[in-house]
């Protein structure tokens, strides 16, 4: 894969800054926006319409702590499929989670409220997340272990938090 | 120093912004820096979008057409933008109308075909025909035309994109761009009042689609956080409400009502809600041959007869607030567009959901239309950095069918355009030869429940246990917001790839046809009309070519450069001659000949780019934001929780 911080300039690091991302992609869709060659030759069109979509699939990767976390794995080579068996305790509190959240859906506060109560546990694992990858230079192999348990647990809570999310469109 | 302008046989063409809208149209352009809509015959910007087939033949469009609906109702199409893109069985030709609709015949693509004096016209050639008037309204004005921005709603699927895009080749316009309606009004907006900074919405309300977009105003950026809405929403629905409730009041029923008494009880619904905007009270009347009816109605009863339309808005704006992370008090601004925002209801609904007062000091029937020609303006221009920037997105997540029938997303409703993403699939048979591929547009968890796009086969894979294949399919969406699909098989580099057609709408032979059949392009215009689109491609690549070796001329080696002169000087000797065969092949020389130029060119543009501002230097700014405190508060938030990055 092409690596997303290299693309945009930035250090290879879990926690960044939200506004210095977006400033970066800002500045190098500019330079590359197709909307700045529209007058130029096809070949050189393509090309820009190239790394403008390399240069959006990068800030997309960054911006999210999930798919950050996911691209930052995978540049330290561990493959991370949803094969990831979860530990049980995690999949017993989901499964509460999700029986709530059957009870709550009339209820838009309660749906609110379960969806604030897990949004906290995913800024924990994020939280984790920072501490496993950037505490040294470069995470060891059992950091790295770490990082990927966080990763399974906030993928859990985000696909929960996804269904509460779109409880409430109803 | 405008009739110079005018008269000037070398100026270069005028770009225009086209707001190709359900009750009428606009064209704009830029003059001296401000966008001015072209008026029409009868002075006015607006061009009713309205279409009468005329018995022997020939077309009557605009003011004149509307006059013509009265008496026939069939043979003038209004609202012809609310079928644009859907399949002839659409729900939306069983709503109270006076058209009578025919079936694509054998071969025939499944459009929405109207039967119009013993013919079957297609809303593609209906918008085809008002966007003709006003190229030849804009040409009055301008003399030379370039090419043409058009808006179309945010919340246009992949189809009535595809229409639009075909109507304007019907009409002879080159496009530009296709540019989505609220993004256009905000462009209008951030660039009249000078702001620099802000978030804002964009609540757009018209004759018959509405849309939300939530965006963000950063340096001359303008980047979309969110859209949503209803593609078949709009003013036009207020209008059948109240029209069914004055047929219900005459003792007729709506679903029997002769064709006259539909579009008479329609336009006086029409006239009475716009008489309700300024007035506590109006009377409604219809007349249509021997019937005739007549009933004062107060604005009170009206919005309690419209409330389930401009209820329809609401979950729209909340998810699209949801989508951008925000809440109704963090927008700074909210922008209103479209003829229904006038509705008082629809103004007080929009202040309650915001909870302020919204934003209407630009027209907001000509707002986007000034938002078209400033971005063809940005387009047609030489590209300058501080230029403003559109950054927009994809309104519906575009996926494939997977197994189970269930919807996978591969593009995420609000990916930032242009997108593309790759994902891998495998065969889940032995000796499976052939991965049927069904592109699907929407939200929903089941590929049934969403719009299906296209369908197609990748063959020839050699027969594998299930599991062994690998195939690549890469979606990717281009600045118009139009997806391509390719399908790759990994182990025998198998590929195909299709430009998504979709499966409502004309096949790109039916344009073919149309534009064959369509008189502006007969038989002996056809080889002129070519020779010269390829002189001017020629000529562009020329130009293009020149320029970047002024400024970047040092990035090639004498070789290279001897190389590339020799290209354009080949080129301009087939143009001298007119050989268009020639001209073609030599401009395709000259643009693979321009390659590593370009190639170079770009990497020192991202250089600076990256260079110009050290990340550090961004922090500090970032956190330093004093005229924007709240924007900066929502920043901090950000760098704390991350919670708003989806």
């Amino acid at each position: 894969m092409t690596d997303p911080f290299e693309l945009l300039g930035l250090a290879r690091r879990f926690s960044l800054d939200r506004a210095a991302l977006e400033q970066r992609h800002r500045d190098l869709s500019r330079t590359l926006h197709p909307d700045r060659y529209v007058q130029a030759p096809p070949g050189e069109r393509r090309m820009a319409l190239e790394r403008a979509v390399a240069v959006n699939e990068a800030f997309r990767a960054l911006r999210d702590p999930l798919t950050r976390a996911e691209a930052l794995l995978t540049l330290h080579g561990l493959s991370v499929g949803d094969a990831d068996r979860p530990a049980p305790a995690l999949l017993m509190e989901v499964m509460d989670l999700r029986e709530a959240l059957d009870e709550a859906r009339r209820s838009p506060h309660k749906v609110a409220a379960l969806l604030d109560q897990v949004r906290a546990r995913s800024r924990a694992e994020e939280s984790a997340l920072a501490s496993a990858f950037d505490a040294d230079d470069a995470p060891d192999a059992a950091a790295l272990g770490r990082a990927r348990d966080a990763l399974v647990r906030l993928k859990y809570f985000r696909r929960f938090e996804d269904e509460a999310d779109a409880a409430l469109d109803y | 120093m405008a009739l110079f302008q005018i008269f000037d046989p070398v100026a270069p063409p005028t770009p225009i912004g086209i707001d190709l809208g359900t009750t009428h149209s606009l064209v704009a352009h830029m003059v001296d820096g401000r966008p001015e809509c072209v008026l029409d015959c009868d002075l006015s910007p607006l061009l009713p979008s309205v279409v009468h087939y005329l018995e022997h033949g020939g077309v009557m469009v605009g003011t004149e057409a509307k006059g013509k609906a009265a008496l026939h109702p069939r043979e003038t199409l209004v609202s012809a933008k609310r079928f644009m893109g859907r399949g002839a069985d659409d729900p939306e030709t069983t709503r109270l109308g006076p058209y009578d609709f025919a079936m694509p015949g054998p071969g025939e693509s499944n459009s929405v075909r109207f039967k119009v004096r013993g013919r079957a016209v297609t809303p593609v050639e209906v918008s085809a025909e008002i966007l003709r008037v006003l190229r030849t309204n804009a040409e009055a004005k301008l003399r030379t035309v370039g090419g043409a921005v058009i808006t179309v709603p945010a919340y246009f699927d992949e189809a009535q994109r595809q229409a639009t895009k075909d109507a304007a080749k019907l009409a002879g316009l080159e496009v530009l761009r296709l540019l989505n309606e609220p993004t256009a009004a905000a462009l209008a907006y951030g660039l009249d009042k000078g702001r620099t900074r802000g978030t804002f919405a964009v609540f757009d309300l018209g004759g018959g689609t509405f849309d939300v977009t939530i965006l963000s105003l950063d340096d001359g950026v303008f980047q979309v956080r969110s859209t949503g809405g209803d593609a078949q929403l709009g003013g036009d629905d207020m209008d059948r409400l109240f029209a069914e409730w004055a047929l219900g009041h005459m003792g007729v029923d709506p679903a029997t009502a002769s064709p006259e008494l539909v579009r008479a009880a329609l336009d006086a619904a029409r006239v009475a809600k716009h008489e309700l905007t300024d007035r506590p009270t109006t009377v409604i009347a219809v007349t249509a041959g021997e019937l005739s009816f007549e009933r004062s109605i107060r604005r009170t009863e009206f919005e309690d007869l419209v409330r389930p339309v401009v209820e329809r808005t609401t979950p729209a704006v909340k998810r699209a607030l949801r989508d951008a992370g925000l809440r109704p008090e963090e927008v700074d601004g909210v922008i209103l567009v479209g003829g229904s925002t006038r509705v008082p209801a629809v103004r007080e609904h929009v202040k309650k959901l915001f909870g302020q007062e919204p934003l209407s000091d630009i027209d907001p029937d000509q707002v986007v239309a000034f938002g078209a020609a400033i971005q063809a303006d940005l387009l047609a221009g030489d590209g300058a950095k501080d230029d403003a920037l559109i950054l927009d997105v994809i309104p519906l997540s575009l996926g494939l069918e997977t197994m189970g029938g269930v919807a996978e997303k591969i593009l995420p409703r609000n990916t930032t355009i242009p997108a593309g993403r790759a994902q891998q699939f495998t065969t889940y048979a032995d000796g499976q030869t052939g991965f049927e591929l069904h592109v699907v547009q929407g939200e929903r968890e089941l590929a049934a429940d969403n719009r299906s796009l296209a369908k197609f086969v990748l063959r020839g894979i050699p027969p594998l246990p299930a599991g062994a294949a690998k195939l690549e399919v890469t979606f990717r969406v281009d600045a118009d917001g139009m997806l391509t699909v390719t399908a790759r098989e990994l182990n025998t580099g198998i590929e195909q790839r299709i430009e998504v057609t979709p499966s409502f709408g004309l096949s790109g032979d039916d344009v073919e046809r149309m534009l064959l059949e369509s008189y502006e392009h007969a038989e002996s215009d056809l080889a002129t009309r070519q020779l010269r689109e390829r002189i001017t491609d020629a000529e562009r690549v020329i130009a293009a070519t020149e320029a970047a070796l002024r400024v970047d001329g040092d990035l090639l080696d004498e070789d290279e450069r001897a190389e590339l002169d020799g290209a354009m000087r080949a080129l301009r000797e087939v143009i001298a001659a007119q050989d268009g065969k020639k001209v073609h092949l030599r401009t395709e020389g000259l643009d693979r000949a321009t390659q590593p130029l370009a190639e170079r060119r770009m990497d020192r543009a991202v250089q600076q780019a990256m260079k110009g501002r050290a990340v550090a230097e961004i922090e500090d700014t970032v956190k330093d934001r004093p005229e924007h405190p709240h924007l900066a508060a929502s920043y901090a938030k950000d760098a704390e929780t991350d919670k708003e990055t989806r």
